[in-house]
């Protein structure tokens, strides 16, 4: 990760939604972006420019535009259409984010349309968080990264957000994933939690 | 064989599929792969047929594809005939916000500008208020009296609009509900497609959020209405039967708004019932 003092930046072209710019760089605010929020409090998964990336819940492509500036190519998931239109916005100006407009949660409808992937990054407001990253872990390669941002409130607003979270965990495990790193995103999101795991190299791993 | 987006390939055979973007769009927005036995889309597959040239160039076609299958599904969804009225309803009920708050805010300032005035007492509406501020004071609180009037005549104009419009798009919840408050209900469901879709004691709630998740989380008692509390029989009905009556009015606002979803024109064998049933209960007839 590219980092400029304390300020975490990618390269690339700005403008996107007016981000400040630090030394030609863009800065990748951690209280508007989750994922930059875990690059603060934890350590995630190091992007690199042979990545390819399989982003479910891209909205408006503000993260997506970073996330793109450090990878190979972006398939970008999106299901409701106004912020789809923003997505594609981005897409014209970035040739490696492949907009897709579907439901994160049946990848049968899209499946022709994504390789296998390095990196899953999934931040989607529904209840059913981890059977859909479960799910879409089919794209992902032996040895991959899955980055489950979980909005625990969207989980069930009921329940004690640390409880959503074990659930989760656990069902993680249970999927076969191995758990590298889950962390709470405060001060810079509230109840909202990171978890960083990896698909086994080889089975029974 | 496996359908990708380029084609079909699969067990060292390729079959491009041939076609400009808009077939491939198409086609793909079809295509629906059984996940047991799929494996990913593999560029070198399109290499070998032919799709492409390199890396780069697999990309930018892919991207090409994509780009114009998302532009038609966003075409698609806005062409739907609720989803202008659902921006008309949400814009209606902003502006009630904003009057509101101006009206209040402009009496706060007139009040000081008239220490002996008082609404006690005084049965003026507030439409009749915002005019004799709008004569009585000069500078910019006349001004801001005269805005508030020419929003709320738009507002009337645009209440007018959104009433018509839903009796046209949802013609069973409108006759049953009243044009207003149909198209309150579909927004508040987020559309007409989500609305068809809730069961009749989510409708029965629609609107009242707060008291519902209050209820769900320290269990103080159900709500019994949101937004079809607006509906005569409901909130003209005596306490003790008010919760039976949106109950059995619910049920019906389902039934009618999935007709408007599927068919789109009134059934009146549907209402005539509907109707008897709904004035039935708020009669104290029938469970």
């Amino acid at each position: 990760m590219i980092w400029i003092g304390d300020v975490l930046v990618s390269r690339g072209e700005g403008g996107v939604y007016n981000e400040r710019m630090l030394a030609g760089a863009r800065v990748w605010d951690p209280y508007r972006s989750k994922l930059a929020a875990l690059y603060h409090v934890g350590k995630g998964v190091e992007l690199e420019p042979a990545l390819r990336v399989l982003y479910l819940g891209a909205a408006n492509g503000t993260t997506v535009s970073h996330v793109v500036d450090y990878t190979e190519v972006v398939y970008a998931v999106e299901f409701a259409p106004r912020p789809m239109q923003d997505l594609i916005e981005v897409a014209r100006r970035r040739r490696n984010v492949i907009p897709i407009m579907a439901d994160a949660a049946r990848p049968e409808m899209y499946a022709p349309l994504v390789e296998a992937v390095d990196l899953v990054y999934q931040d989607v407001a529904q209840p059913d968080q981890a059977s859909i990253a479960i799910r879409n872990g089919v794209f992902l390669k032996p040895g991959g990264h899955l980055i489950l941002m979980l909005k625990t409130r969207s989980v069930d607003v009921r329940k004690n957000p640390e409880a959503v979270f074990d659930e989760t965990l656990i069902a993680l495990r249970e999927a076969g994933f191995i758990i590298e790193e889950s962390v709470w995103l405060a001060p810079y999101h509230q109840d909202h939690a990171a978890i960083v795991c990896r698909k086994p190299a080889k089975p029974g791993e | 064989m496996q359908s990708y987006w380029f084609g079909d390939a699969g067990e060292g055979r390729c079959l491009p599929f041939t076609g400009d973007v808009n077939a491939m769009v198409s086609r793909i927005l079809a295509l629906s792969t059984r996940m047991e036995t799929f494996s990913p889309v593999d560029w070198q597959q399109a290499l070998a047929c032919g799709v492409c040239s390199d890396r780069v160039d697999y990309l930018s076609r892919l991207q090409a594809v994509c780009i114009a299958a998302a532009e038609r599904l966003v075409r698609e969804h806005y062409a739907g005939k609720d989803a202008e009225l659902l921006q008309m309803v949400r814009t209606l009920d902003e502006m009630d916000m904003v009057i509101n708050l101006l009206s209040e805010r402009a009496a706060d300032w007139y009040l000081v500008r008239h220490p002996a005035f008082s609404r006690k007492y005084r049965r003026t509406p507030a439409h009749i208020l915002v005019k004799t501020m709008r004569e009585k004071s000069r500078g910019a609180l006349g001004m801001v009296a005269g805005e508030i009037e020419q929003l709320a005549g738009t507002r009337t104009a645009l209440a007018k609009e959104v009433s018509a419009r839903a009796n046209d798009v949802m013609p069973n919840t409108s006759a049953l509900i009243g044009g207003l408050v149909a198209a309150r209900l579909m927004a508040n469901a987020g559309g007409l497609r989500p609305l068809s879709r809730l069961p009749a004691s989510a409708i029965q709630v629609l609107g009242a959020r707060t008291a519902l998740f209050a209820h769900l989380k320290t269990h103080t008692p159900s709500p019994k209405h949101g937004i079809i509390f607006q509906h005569r029989r409901v909130h003209n009905a005596p306490r003790e039967i008010r919760g039976r009556v949106a109950r059995v009015l619910a049920g019906k606002l389902a039934i009618a708004a999935r007709l408007d979803y599927f068919r789109g024109v009134a059934v009146p064998e549907f209402l005539e019932q509907a109707q008897d049933r709904i004035d039935a209960a708020g009669e104290g007839e029938g469970a």
